[in-house]
Protein backbone atom coordinates (compact mmCIF):
# COMPACT_ATOMS: atom_id res chain seq x y z
CA UNK A 1 0.00 0.00 0.00
CA UNK A 2 2.78 2.51 0.87
CA UNK A 3 5.24 3.17 -1.92
CA UNK A 4 8.94 2.70 -1.49
CA UNK A 5 9.86 6.17 -2.01
CA UNK A 6 7.76 7.31 0.96
CA UNK A 7 9.44 4.50 3.55
CA UNK A 8 11.58 6.58 5.00
CA UNK A 9 8.52 9.05 5.87
CA UNK A 10 6.28 6.40 6.52
CA UNK A 11 8.81 5.21 9.36
CA UNK A 12 9.43 8.52 10.82
CA UNK A 13 5.66 9.00 11.23
CA UNK A 14 4.13 5.94 12.04
CA UNK A 15 6.26 5.25 14.74
CA UNK A 16 5.74 1.72 16.71
CA UNK A 17 2.62 2.14 19.67
CA UNK A 18 5.62 1.33 21.77
CA UNK A 19 7.85 4.20 21.33
CA UNK A 20 5.63 6.98 20.21
CA UNK A 21 3.22 7.78 23.26
CA UNK A 22 1.01 9.73 21.36
CA UNK A 23 0.24 6.58 19.36
CA UNK A 24 -0.16 4.52 22.03
CA UNK A 25 -4.00 4.13 23.04
CA UNK A 26 -4.53 5.06 26.51
CA UNK A 27 -7.45 5.81 28.45
CA UNK A 28 -7.69 9.41 31.15
CA UNK A 29 -7.46 8.86 34.32
CA UNK A 30 -9.44 10.45 36.28
CA UNK A 31 -7.91 12.40 38.91
CA UNK A 32 -10.56 14.60 39.61
CA UNK A 33 -12.65 12.31 41.20
CA UNK A 34 -16.12 12.15 38.72
CA UNK A 35 -15.27 9.60 36.21
CA UNK A 36 -16.49 12.11 33.53
CA UNK A 37 -14.48 11.06 30.85
CA UNK A 38 -15.18 6.97 30.91
CA UNK A 39 -18.95 8.15 31.14
CA UNK A 40 -18.91 9.91 28.15
CA UNK A 41 -17.04 7.27 26.22
CA UNK A 42 -19.60 5.00 27.46
CA UNK A 43 -22.09 7.43 27.06
CA UNK A 44 -20.80 7.32 23.40
CA UNK A 45 -20.92 3.40 22.75
CA UNK A 46 -24.42 2.59 23.82
CA UNK A 47 -25.85 5.57 22.43
CA UNK A 48 -24.17 4.34 18.82
CA UNK A 49 -25.95 1.39 19.40
CA UNK A 50 -29.18 2.38 17.50
CA UNK A 51 -27.79 5.20 15.43
CA UNK A 52 -26.94 4.89 12.19
CA UNK A 53 -24.93 7.79 11.32
CA UNK A 54 -23.35 8.27 7.67
CA UNK A 55 -20.90 10.66 9.42
CA UNK A 56 -19.01 10.67 12.53
CA UNK A 57 -17.03 13.62 14.18
CA UNK A 58 -14.46 12.36 16.64
CA UNK A 59 -11.78 14.09 18.70
CA UNK A 60 -11.31 16.76 21.22
CA UNK A 61 -13.36 19.98 22.40
CA UNK A 62 -13.43 21.70 19.25
CA UNK A 63 -15.33 18.98 17.81
CA UNK A 64 -17.69 18.77 21.34
CA UNK A 65 -18.26 22.05 21.34
CA UNK A 66 -19.47 22.22 17.67
CA UNK A 67 -22.18 20.09 18.58
CA UNK A 68 -23.66 22.91 21.14
CA UNK A 69 -24.35 25.35 18.77
CA UNK A 70 -26.90 25.58 16.17
CA UNK A 71 -24.39 25.59 13.35
CA UNK A 72 -24.55 21.49 14.14
CA UNK A 73 -28.28 21.29 13.92
CA UNK A 74 -27.86 23.54 10.39
CA UNK A 75 -25.34 21.81 8.32
CA UNK A 76 -24.68 18.33 10.12
CA UNK A 77 -27.58 16.56 11.70
CA UNK A 78 -29.20 16.65 8.12
CA UNK A 79 -25.88 14.84 6.90
CA UNK A 80 -27.06 12.18 9.97
CA UNK A 81 -24.02 13.03 11.81
CA UNK A 82 -22.57 11.76 15.35
CA UNK A 83 -20.42 13.56 17.83
CA UNK A 84 -17.91 11.62 20.10
CA UNK A 85 -15.66 14.98 20.98
CA UNK A 86 -14.25 14.80 24.28
CA UNK A 87 -12.68 17.66 25.75
CA UNK A 88 -8.86 17.76 26.49
CA UNK A 89 -8.79 14.77 24.43
CA UNK A 90 -5.10 13.86 23.37
CA UNK A 91 -4.48 11.18 19.69
CA UNK A 92 -3.90 8.55 21.89
CA UNK A 93 -7.22 8.91 24.23
CA UNK A 94 -9.08 9.37 21.11
CA UNK A 95 -6.93 6.09 19.85
CA UNK A 96 -8.20 4.44 22.95
CA UNK A 97 -12.16 5.10 22.71
CA UNK A 98 -12.39 4.06 18.71
CA UNK A 99 -10.42 0.63 19.92
CA UNK A 100 -12.52 -0.03 22.98
CA UNK A 101 -16.05 0.58 21.26
CA UNK A 102 -17.22 3.54 19.81
CA UNK A 103 -16.97 2.16 16.45
CA UNK A 104 -18.02 -1.54 17.53
CA UNK A 105 -21.60 -0.51 16.38
CA UNK A 106 -21.70 1.82 13.65
CA UNK A 107 -20.95 2.11 10.09
CA UNK A 108 -20.06 5.61 8.73
CA UNK A 109 -19.29 6.84 5.30
CA UNK A 110 -17.05 9.46 6.75
CA UNK A 111 -15.16 9.93 9.63
CA UNK A 112 -14.14 13.43 10.33
CA UNK A 113 -11.10 13.48 12.40
CA UNK A 114 -10.50 16.84 14.69
CA UNK A 115 -7.70 15.88 17.30
CA UNK A 116 -3.85 17.12 18.03
CA UNK A 117 -3.96 20.56 19.82
CA UNK A 118 -4.21 19.25 23.60
CA UNK A 119 -0.92 17.16 22.93
CA UNK A 120 1.10 19.41 24.95
CA UNK A 121 4.05 16.40 25.43
CA UNK A 122 4.68 15.42 22.22
CA UNK A 123 6.54 16.68 19.20
CA UNK A 124 4.89 17.45 16.14
CA UNK A 125 6.19 13.93 14.56
CA UNK A 126 4.77 12.05 17.75
CA UNK A 127 1.61 13.88 16.70
CA UNK A 128 1.46 13.01 13.69
CA UNK A 129 1.87 9.77 14.28
CA UNK A 130 -0.80 9.53 16.66
CA UNK A 131 -3.36 10.99 13.99
CA UNK A 132 -1.95 8.39 11.59
CA UNK A 133 -2.20 5.48 13.75
CA UNK A 134 -6.25 7.05 14.28
CA UNK A 135 -6.32 6.96 10.46
CA UNK A 136 -5.04 3.03 10.41
CA UNK A 137 -7.01 1.81 12.94
CA UNK A 138 -10.31 3.46 11.11
CA UNK A 139 -9.40 1.50 8.28
CA UNK A 140 -9.04 -1.52 9.76
CA UNK A 141 -12.35 -1.53 12.19
CA UNK A 142 -14.73 0.52 9.02
CA UNK A 143 -12.94 -0.89 5.53
CA UNK A 144 -15.23 1.50 3.56
CA UNK A 145 -15.01 4.46 5.63
CA UNK A 146 -13.28 7.71 4.05
CA UNK A 147 -11.64 9.53 6.86
CA UNK A 148 -11.35 13.59 6.70
CA UNK A 149 -8.36 14.83 8.67
CA UNK A 150 -8.93 18.81 9.66
CA UNK A 151 -6.22 20.54 10.03
CA UNK A 152 -5.06 21.71 13.90
CA UNK A 153 -6.17 25.23 13.78
CA UNK A 154 -3.98 28.47 15.12
CA UNK A 155 -4.13 29.08 19.26
CA UNK A 156 -2.56 32.08 21.10
CA UNK A 157 -3.75 35.15 20.71
CA UNK A 158 0.03 36.28 19.10
CA UNK A 159 2.55 34.12 16.91
CA UNK A 160 3.42 31.47 19.70
CA UNK A 161 5.49 28.08 19.41
CA UNK A 162 1.94 26.37 19.81
CA UNK A 163 1.41 27.58 16.19
CA UNK A 164 4.12 26.48 15.15
CA UNK A 165 4.38 23.16 16.18
CA UNK A 166 0.51 22.54 14.68
CA UNK A 167 1.51 24.12 11.58
CA UNK A 168 3.88 21.50 11.32
CA UNK A 169 1.36 18.29 12.37
CA UNK A 170 -0.72 19.64 9.71
CA UNK A 171 2.22 20.00 6.91
CA UNK A 172 3.53 16.19 8.18
CA UNK A 173 0.05 14.81 8.07
CA UNK A 174 -0.70 16.00 5.26
CA UNK A 175 2.26 14.22 3.53
CA UNK A 176 1.44 11.28 5.07
CA UNK A 177 -1.97 10.77 3.92
CA UNK A 178 -1.19 11.79 -0.14
CA UNK A 179 -0.81 8.38 -0.80
CA UNK A 180 -3.48 7.27 0.81
CA UNK A 181 -6.95 6.68 -1.23
CA UNK A 182 -9.24 6.54 2.21
CA UNK A 183 -7.85 9.57 3.79
CA UNK A 184 -7.03 13.04 3.59
CA UNK A 185 -6.06 16.48 4.95
CA UNK A 186 -8.63 19.47 4.63
CA UNK A 187 -7.42 23.09 6.04
CA UNK A 188 -10.20 24.56 7.61
CA UNK A 189 -8.22 27.59 8.89
CA UNK A 190 -10.57 30.77 6.95
CA UNK A 191 -7.64 32.99 7.73
CA UNK A 192 -7.88 33.53 11.46
CA UNK A 193 -4.51 35.57 11.81
CA UNK A 194 -4.58 38.85 11.06
CA UNK A 195 -1.89 40.75 9.18
CA UNK A 196 0.01 41.55 12.27
CA UNK A 197 0.01 38.09 13.61
CA UNK A 198 -3.24 38.38 16.34
CA UNK A 199 -5.89 36.28 16.42
CA UNK A 200 -9.71 37.52 17.46
CA UNK A 201 -11.63 36.66 20.68
CA UNK A 202 -14.79 37.27 18.25
CA UNK A 203 -13.45 33.87 16.33
CA UNK A 204 -11.70 31.96 19.46
CA UNK A 205 -13.38 33.64 22.96
CA UNK A 206 -9.88 32.07 24.45
CA UNK A 207 -7.74 32.17 21.88
CA UNK A 208 -8.17 28.29 21.22
CA UNK A 209 -12.07 27.46 21.54
CA UNK A 210 -14.57 29.01 18.38
CA UNK A 211 -17.33 30.81 18.76
CA UNK A 212 -20.07 30.64 16.91
CA UNK A 213 -18.99 33.00 14.72
CA UNK A 214 -15.80 30.94 14.40
CA UNK A 215 -17.47 28.01 13.65
CA UNK A 216 -19.66 29.14 10.76
CA UNK A 217 -16.43 30.26 9.06
CA UNK A 218 -15.00 26.92 9.80
CA UNK A 219 -17.90 24.63 8.68
CA UNK A 220 -19.44 26.02 5.75
CA UNK A 221 -16.42 24.93 3.28
CA UNK A 222 -16.63 21.64 5.72
CA UNK A 223 -20.03 21.27 4.96
CA UNK A 224 -19.30 21.64 1.53
CA UNK A 225 -16.48 18.77 1.19
CA UNK A 226 -18.32 16.69 3.35
CA UNK A 227 -21.17 16.41 1.09
CA UNK A 228 -18.94 16.10 -1.89
CA UNK A 229 -17.26 13.16 0.11
CA UNK A 230 -21.14 11.54 1.02
CA UNK A 231 -21.87 11.63 -2.61
CA UNK A 232 -18.65 10.31 -4.08
CA UNK A 233 -18.94 7.30 -1.72
CA UNK A 234 -22.62 6.96 -2.56
CA UNK A 235 -21.48 6.05 -6.36
CA UNK A 236 -18.91 3.60 -5.07
CA UNK B 1 -1.59 40.04 53.80
CA UNK B 2 -2.83 41.97 51.48
CA UNK B 3 -6.36 41.33 52.46
CA UNK B 4 -6.34 42.48 56.50
CA UNK B 5 -5.67 45.87 54.62
CA UNK B 6 -8.87 45.63 52.58
CA UNK B 7 -10.99 46.90 55.94
CA UNK B 8 -13.75 48.31 53.62
CA UNK B 9 -16.77 46.82 55.61
CA UNK B 10 -16.37 47.37 59.80
CA UNK B 11 -16.73 44.45 61.48
CA UNK B 12 -15.13 42.25 58.93
CA UNK B 13 -11.58 43.57 59.43
CA UNK B 14 -10.77 39.50 61.34
CA UNK B 15 -12.54 37.21 59.30
CA UNK B 16 -11.28 33.53 60.61
CA UNK B 17 -13.70 31.80 58.93
CA UNK B 18 -11.70 33.64 55.41
CA UNK B 19 -8.28 33.65 56.03
CA UNK B 20 -7.33 31.40 58.75
CA UNK B 21 -8.55 27.81 59.35
CA UNK B 22 -8.29 25.89 62.10
CA UNK B 23 -4.50 25.85 63.75
CA UNK B 24 -4.13 29.52 62.24
CA UNK B 25 -3.51 28.27 58.61
CA UNK B 26 -3.70 30.68 55.63
CA UNK B 27 -6.80 29.47 53.62
CA UNK B 28 -5.06 28.73 50.25
CA UNK B 29 -7.85 28.73 48.25
CA UNK B 30 -8.38 32.80 49.33
CA UNK B 31 -4.53 33.60 48.04
CA UNK B 32 -4.40 35.08 45.11
CA UNK B 33 -2.80 33.60 41.94
CA UNK B 34 -2.63 33.89 38.47
CA UNK B 35 -2.07 31.04 36.10
CA UNK B 36 1.46 30.01 35.01
CA UNK B 37 1.71 29.26 30.94
CA UNK B 38 2.95 25.66 30.82
CA UNK B 39 0.95 25.00 27.33
CA UNK B 40 3.13 27.59 25.81
CA UNK B 41 0.34 30.29 23.85
CA UNK B 42 0.07 32.60 27.27
CA UNK B 43 -3.91 32.81 26.33
CA UNK B 44 -4.73 33.18 29.92
CA UNK B 45 -2.80 36.18 30.51
CA UNK B 46 -4.11 37.19 26.75
CA UNK B 47 -7.75 36.68 27.92
CA UNK B 48 -6.87 38.98 31.48
CA UNK B 49 -5.23 41.25 29.21
CA UNK B 50 -8.86 41.56 27.32
CA UNK B 51 -10.76 42.71 30.47
CA UNK B 52 -8.81 45.31 31.64
CA UNK B 53 -9.06 46.93 28.79
CA UNK B 54 -12.56 46.33 28.33
CA UNK B 55 -12.87 48.10 31.83
CA UNK B 56 -11.67 51.17 29.94
CA UNK B 57 -13.86 51.33 27.39
CA UNK B 58 -17.03 49.76 29.04
CA UNK B 59 -19.71 50.87 31.58
CA UNK B 60 -21.25 47.81 32.63
CA UNK B 61 -24.48 47.62 34.83
CA UNK B 62 -23.12 44.20 35.61
CA UNK B 63 -20.29 42.01 35.87
CA UNK B 64 -20.16 38.27 35.80
CA UNK B 65 -16.59 36.58 36.90
CA UNK B 66 -15.85 33.29 37.18
CA UNK B 67 -14.61 30.46 35.55
CA UNK B 68 -15.47 27.93 32.34
CA UNK B 69 -19.64 28.15 33.49
CA UNK B 70 -19.49 31.93 33.36
CA UNK B 71 -17.36 32.33 30.09
CA UNK B 72 -19.23 29.75 28.25
CA UNK B 73 -22.50 31.38 28.77
CA UNK B 74 -21.24 33.97 26.37
CA UNK B 75 -20.95 31.52 23.68
CA UNK B 76 -24.66 31.14 23.47
CA UNK B 77 -27.75 32.82 22.63
CA UNK B 78 -29.18 33.25 25.92
CA UNK B 79 -26.40 35.91 26.53
CA UNK B 80 -27.62 38.24 24.24
CA UNK B 81 -31.33 38.06 24.62
CA UNK B 82 -30.80 38.18 28.74
CA UNK B 83 -27.72 39.77 29.91
CA UNK B 84 -26.27 41.71 27.32
CA UNK B 85 -29.62 43.91 27.60
CA UNK B 86 -28.78 44.52 31.24
CA UNK B 87 -25.47 46.14 30.05
CA UNK B 88 -23.33 43.02 31.37
CA UNK B 89 -19.58 42.08 30.90
CA UNK B 90 -18.26 38.27 31.28
CA UNK B 91 -15.00 37.85 32.72
CA UNK B 92 -14.72 33.90 33.18
CA UNK B 93 -11.70 31.75 32.09
CA UNK B 94 -12.08 28.39 32.20
CA UNK B 95 -10.11 26.34 34.62
CA UNK B 96 -10.18 29.02 36.72
CA UNK B 97 -9.92 28.45 40.79
CA UNK B 98 -11.33 31.14 43.44
CA UNK B 99 -7.12 32.38 43.73
CA UNK B 100 -7.12 32.93 39.99
CA UNK B 101 -9.69 35.36 40.19
CA UNK B 102 -9.03 36.57 43.31
CA UNK B 103 -5.68 37.58 41.19
CA UNK B 104 -7.40 39.11 38.20
CA UNK B 105 -9.86 41.02 40.16
CA UNK B 106 -6.58 42.76 42.26
CA UNK B 107 -4.78 43.15 38.85
CA UNK B 108 -7.21 45.65 36.64
CA UNK B 109 -10.10 43.81 36.14
CA UNK B 110 -12.15 46.03 38.34
CA UNK B 111 -10.08 49.01 37.51
CA UNK B 112 -12.92 51.75 36.08
CA UNK B 113 -16.14 49.81 36.11
CA UNK B 114 -18.57 50.63 38.63
CA UNK B 115 -21.37 47.82 37.90
CA UNK B 116 -24.55 47.31 40.26
CA UNK B 117 -24.29 43.81 40.39
CA UNK B 118 -21.23 41.54 39.81
CA UNK B 119 -22.72 37.49 39.63
CA UNK B 120 -19.60 35.23 40.75
CA UNK B 121 -19.56 31.62 40.20
CA UNK B 122 -16.33 29.78 40.81
CA UNK B 123 -15.19 27.05 43.00
CA UNK B 124 -15.93 23.62 41.04
CA UNK B 125 -12.14 24.06 40.03
CA UNK B 126 -10.21 23.99 42.84
CA UNK B 127 -9.49 20.18 43.21
CA UNK B 128 -6.53 20.82 45.33
CA UNK B 129 -8.75 23.00 48.36
CA UNK B 130 -11.59 21.15 50.68
CA UNK B 131 -14.92 22.53 50.68
CA UNK B 132 -14.57 24.68 53.21
CA UNK B 133 -11.82 26.44 51.60
CA UNK B 134 -13.57 26.34 48.59
CA UNK B 135 -16.16 28.52 50.37
CA UNK B 136 -13.89 30.58 52.09
CA UNK B 137 -12.12 31.48 49.00
CA UNK B 138 -15.54 32.57 47.26
CA UNK B 139 -16.04 34.68 50.62
CA UNK B 140 -12.75 36.49 49.48
CA UNK B 141 -13.80 37.17 46.32
CA UNK B 142 -16.94 38.82 47.99
CA UNK B 143 -15.61 40.68 50.23
CA UNK B 144 -13.12 42.34 47.61
CA UNK B 145 -15.68 43.33 45.65
CA UNK B 146 -17.73 44.65 48.33
CA UNK B 147 -14.62 46.15 49.76
CA UNK B 148 -13.31 47.93 46.35
CA UNK B 149 -17.05 48.54 45.00
CA UNK B 150 -19.05 50.01 48.03
CA UNK B 151 -22.27 50.18 46.24
CA UNK B 152 -22.10 46.60 44.20
CA UNK B 153 -24.21 43.96 45.22
CA UNK B 154 -22.90 40.74 44.82
CA UNK B 155 -24.51 37.69 43.96
CA UNK B 156 -23.06 34.42 44.09
CA UNK B 157 -23.96 31.42 42.40
CA UNK B 158 -24.18 27.51 43.77
CA UNK B 159 -22.05 25.09 42.52
CA UNK B 160 -23.62 23.10 39.81
CA UNK B 161 -23.43 18.94 40.66
CA UNK B 162 -21.14 17.92 38.56
CA UNK B 163 -20.66 13.59 36.75
CA UNK B 164 -22.64 10.82 35.43
CA UNK B 165 -23.76 9.70 38.85
CA UNK B 166 -23.19 10.03 42.65
CA UNK B 167 -19.62 11.15 42.77
CA UNK B 168 -17.18 12.96 46.05
CA UNK B 169 -17.14 16.36 43.88
CA UNK B 170 -21.40 16.35 44.22
CA UNK B 171 -20.88 16.17 47.64
CA UNK B 172 -18.11 18.91 47.60
CA UNK B 173 -19.82 21.24 45.98
CA UNK B 174 -23.15 20.18 47.95
CA UNK B 175 -20.96 21.11 50.97
CA UNK B 176 -19.45 24.49 49.52
CA UNK B 177 -22.99 25.45 48.78
CA UNK B 178 -23.70 24.54 52.33
CA UNK B 179 -20.97 26.84 53.75
CA UNK B 180 -21.63 30.00 51.64
CA UNK B 181 -25.71 29.94 52.80
CA UNK B 182 -24.37 30.22 55.95
CA UNK B 183 -21.85 32.58 55.43
CA UNK B 184 -23.05 34.93 52.75
CA UNK B 185 -25.70 36.75 54.80
CA UNK B 186 -22.92 38.25 57.16
CA UNK B 187 -21.46 40.21 54.33
CA UNK B 188 -24.87 42.49 54.09
CA UNK B 189 -24.14 43.29 50.05
CA UNK B 190 -23.85 39.68 49.11
CA UNK B 191 -26.34 36.77 48.73
CA UNK B 192 -26.51 33.26 47.72
CA UNK B 193 -28.47 32.33 44.71
CA UNK B 194 -28.91 28.29 44.01
CA UNK B 195 -29.48 27.37 40.50
CA UNK B 196 -28.64 23.95 40.79
CA UNK B 197 -32.16 22.28 41.14
CA UNK B 198 -33.44 19.89 38.88
CA UNK B 199 -30.06 18.78 37.20
CA UNK B 200 -29.93 15.65 39.29
CA UNK B 201 -32.64 13.13 38.16
CA UNK B 202 -34.32 10.73 40.74
CA UNK B 203 -32.01 8.39 39.77
CA UNK B 204 -28.81 10.35 40.54
CA UNK B 205 -28.10 10.62 37.02
CA UNK B 206 -27.05 13.84 35.08
CA UNK B 207 -28.81 14.31 31.31
CA UNK B 208 -26.11 15.18 28.48
CA UNK B 209 -29.08 17.07 27.50
CA UNK B 210 -28.19 19.90 30.38
CA UNK B 211 -24.51 18.98 30.55
CA UNK B 212 -22.88 17.52 27.27
CA UNK B 213 -20.16 16.58 29.25
CA UNK B 214 -21.74 16.32 33.08
CA UNK B 215 -19.62 19.33 33.80
CA UNK B 216 -20.76 22.34 31.39
CA UNK B 217 -23.70 23.13 30.49
CA UNK B 218 -25.74 23.12 27.02
CA UNK B 219 -27.96 25.77 25.50
CA UNK B 220 -30.77 23.76 27.42
CA UNK B 221 -29.02 24.12 30.63
CA UNK B 222 -27.93 27.42 30.20
CA UNK B 223 -31.73 28.67 29.13
CA UNK B 224 -32.71 26.67 33.12
CA UNK B 225 -30.77 28.53 35.36
CA UNK B 226 -30.61 31.99 33.45
CA UNK B 227 -33.92 32.59 34.25
CA UNK B 228 -34.07 33.29 37.87
CA UNK B 229 -30.89 34.38 37.87
CA UNK B 230 -31.91 37.74 35.31
CA UNK B 231 -35.07 37.64 37.43
CA UNK B 232 -33.27 38.10 40.58
CA UNK B 233 -30.66 40.71 38.77
CA UNK B 234 -33.76 42.63 37.55
CA UNK B 235 -35.38 42.96 40.72
CA UNK B 236 -31.64 44.34 42.13
CA UNK B 237 -31.44 46.70 38.57
CA UNK B 238 -34.65 48.08 40.33
CA UNK B 239 -33.83 48.65 43.77
CA UNK B 240 -30.89 49.87 43.21
CA UNK B 241 -31.13 54.10 42.60
CA UNK B 242 -29.40 55.63 40.07
CA UNK B 243 -25.97 57.45 41.01
CA UNK B 244 -27.22 60.49 38.67
CA UNK B 245 -30.29 62.43 39.37
CA UNK B 246 -31.58 65.03 37.32
CA UNK B 247 -31.41 67.83 40.02
CA UNK B 248 -34.28 69.60 39.92
CA UNK B 249 -34.54 73.37 39.53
Amino acid sequence: MHHIANASLTDKVMSSGDSNPAATPTPCVDIQGDGRWMSLHNHFVSNSKDKEPDVLFVGDSLVQLLHQFEVWRELFSPLHALNFGVGGDETQHVLWRLSNGELAHISPKVVVLWVGTHNHSHTAEQICGGIMAIVQLIKDKLPKAYTLVLGVLPRGKMPNPLRERNAQVNKLVKDAVSSLPHASLLNVDPGFVHSDGSISHQDLYDFLHLTPQGYQAVCQPLHAHLKGLLEKQAEN
Amino acid sequence: MLFRDFGGNSGLIKTPWLWWMSGDEINPAAVAQAVEDVQGDDRWMSQHTRFVQECKDAEPEVLFIGDSMVQLMQQYEIWRELFSPLHALNFGIGGDTTCNVLWRLQNGELDNIRPKVTVVWVGTNNHEHSAEQVAGGILAIAQLLTSRLPKTKVVVLGLLARGDGPNPLREKNAAVNGFLRSWLPRLGQAQFLDVGAGFVHSDGTISTRDMFDFLHLTAAGYRAIAKPLSDLLLQILDETPEEKRASLV
